[in-house]
């Protein structure tokens, strides 16, 4: 949703800039006239998305732009966005009578395009609170309109086609969070909840619905990191199964502390040597492929870099072979270097290691 | 004898820490006679574990909260190192009791302060990291033990 979006603010914004700053402000001027005025009736005629725009069309576009012939839609979309804009802006001020903030930023809106985005955002989304009935005839537009206006069609289109049953709390926040994420690339202040058909849309409900979304995305992303997870259903036996994964984790570290402090008093520890064996195969091995591209994206320090290059050098390779020792969990023998380990799960279930 | 071969990413955390560790295990081993005593031991695993966490923690950085969490109870520990050590050995002995999410909060470092969605991003973060460390470890040891 949020690139039609973009797509839609983009193509607005590209049609205001081309337009001088005096006109536009003198057209919203005339905007707020025309919504003192009674606004006419919406048309009866099977309440299409044509009739919608061919609505206010011979007032605003005569106000903004000027011309003379923008009475068709097809020919609105032939033209410049801003043919198209104003009909929306028009439409967008109605519904937004209700809105007091949001109509007294559209009120300060000057030439920066910023406040420009929101109208238009606003106004796709609040066509169907004007206009709900409209969604057949989406068709027909969708078809005839070439593809700059076409897409900004699909994207009202189909914001309203999502929100067939909806009530206008949903929208208004949704509005809110796009008025703050059109600049291209700021951070979301909110999480863009969609309710769908026959859900709640107060703002409890909706905002305990994010948060739960949220929670889900991570536990599933916790489901693929824990070995055996994934055929388990239901959130507490895989919060189980996490925990049992943890402390297996930490067991195992302490168990080899154990080991190394029994073990390194007779060897004279050398690092080097250590750091040495280690530089081996870091492509095969599947942990550093999975883990070093994607989970750690941790700056580069250059300072580092110098040692480590002088004590990445082989120093022969052997094949170590892990002893029997009392485990809690199964070690495979390796039969690589020493970064190219392939430890089994923890909880015996080996298949989703050793597949990779 | 010795060739030089470049690792695939110079500053993973894999190789931070495998450094960090290499620099604190070869610290401890100087400066600790060779006695084979079980005391001597057992200091030396406690020892070898905090450098392991701690080596983990600081490769990782103060990005997470579970590292921070590590990093600053490593440097309090210093106050109250009796108490830590009789609270560990109670930890080891009644840590399989399973039941839902307090008990990831106090498996995670720094879990306690934590809403349940980031605790879980926490999770999932510390899961890989001691993964690491153990998949290290163990290369340590069996390298060691030639």
């Amino acid at each position: 949703m949020e690139p039609k979006v973009e797509a839609t603010e983009l193509q607005y914004r590209s049609g205001i800039c081309g337009h001088k700053p005096g006109s536009i402000g003198f057209g919203f001027d005339d905007i707020r006239g025309l919504i003192s005025t009674p606004p006419p009736p919406p048309p009866e005629t099977g309440s299409s998305f044509t009739a919608l725009l061919e609505l206010p069309s011979p007032q605003a576009v005569e106000l903004l732009v000027n011309s003379p012939e923008a009475a068709d839609e097809e020919f609105a979309a032939k033209h410049n966005i801003a043919h198209f804009a104003p009909p929306e802006i028009y439409l967008s001020n109605i519904a937004l009578i209700d809105h007091a903030s949001k109509f007294s930023a559209l009120a300060s809106a000057d030439n920066s395009t910023e406040n420009y985005s929101m109208p238009t955002v606003s106004c796709s989304k609040k066509l169907d609170v004007v206009k709900q009935e409209q969604m057949d005839s989406d068709s027909k537009p969708n078809g005839s309109s070439p593809a700059v206006s076409d897409q900004k069609l699909k994207s009202s289109k189909r914001k309203e086609t999502e929100k067939k049953v909806k009530e206008s709390n949903k929208k208004s926040k949704r509005v809110v969070p796009n008025e703050a994420s059109e600049d291209g690339g700021e951070k979301l202040p909110y999480v863009h909840v969609r309710a769908r058909r026959g859900q709640a849309t107060d703002g409890h409900s909706l905002a305990e619905r994010a948060r739960r979304e949220k929670i889900n995305a991570r536990m599933k992303l916790l489901q693929e990191l824990v070995p055996g997870c994934n055929k388990i259903s239901g959130t507490a036996m895989v919060l189980d199964e996490i925990i049992n994964h943890v402390q297996s984790l930490q067991s195992q570290v302490e168990f080899l502390s154990m080991k190394l402090a029994a073990v390194t008093p007779r060897f004279d520890f050398n690092p080097d040597a250590l750091l040495a064996a280690e530089s081996g195969s870091p492509n095969d091995s599947s942990y550093p492929g999975i883990f070093t591209p994607s989970i750690w994206p941790e700056g580069q320090i250059n300072g580092n870099r110098q040692q480590n290059q002088q004590l990445w050098h082989l120093d022969g390779l052997h094949q170590p072979v892990w002893g029997g020792e009392e485990n809690n969990s199964n070690f495979i023998t390796p039969e690589n270097s020493l970064l190219s380990y392939d430890t089994s799960g923890n909880s015996g279930a080996a298949s989703l290691r050793s597949s990779r | 004898m010795t060739t030089l071969i470049m690792p695939s990413n110079h500053n993973s955390i894999k190789t931070r820490f495998t450094y960090r560790f290499a620099r604190s295990l070869k610290k401890l081993n100087k400066n600790r006679p060779a006695s084979q005593s079980m005391k001597e031991t057992y200091r030396r695993y406690h020892m070898i574990r905090v450098a392991s966490y701690a080596s983990m923690a600081s490769a990782v950085g103060p990005k997470r909260a579970w590292s921070r969490a590590v990093l600053w109870k490593i440097r309090n520990r210093t106050l109250h190192r009796t108490l830590m050590k009789k609270s560990r050995i109670h930890a080891l002995r009644t840590r399989k009791v399973s039941g839902n999410p307090n008990d990831l909060r106090k498996l995670v470092p720094g879990g306690e302060g934590m809403d349940f969605s980031r605790l879980l991003n926490e999770t999932a973060h510390y899961i890989k990291c001691l993964r690491t460390q153990v998949q290290i470890m163990k290369n340590i040891v069996d390298h060691c033990s030639n």
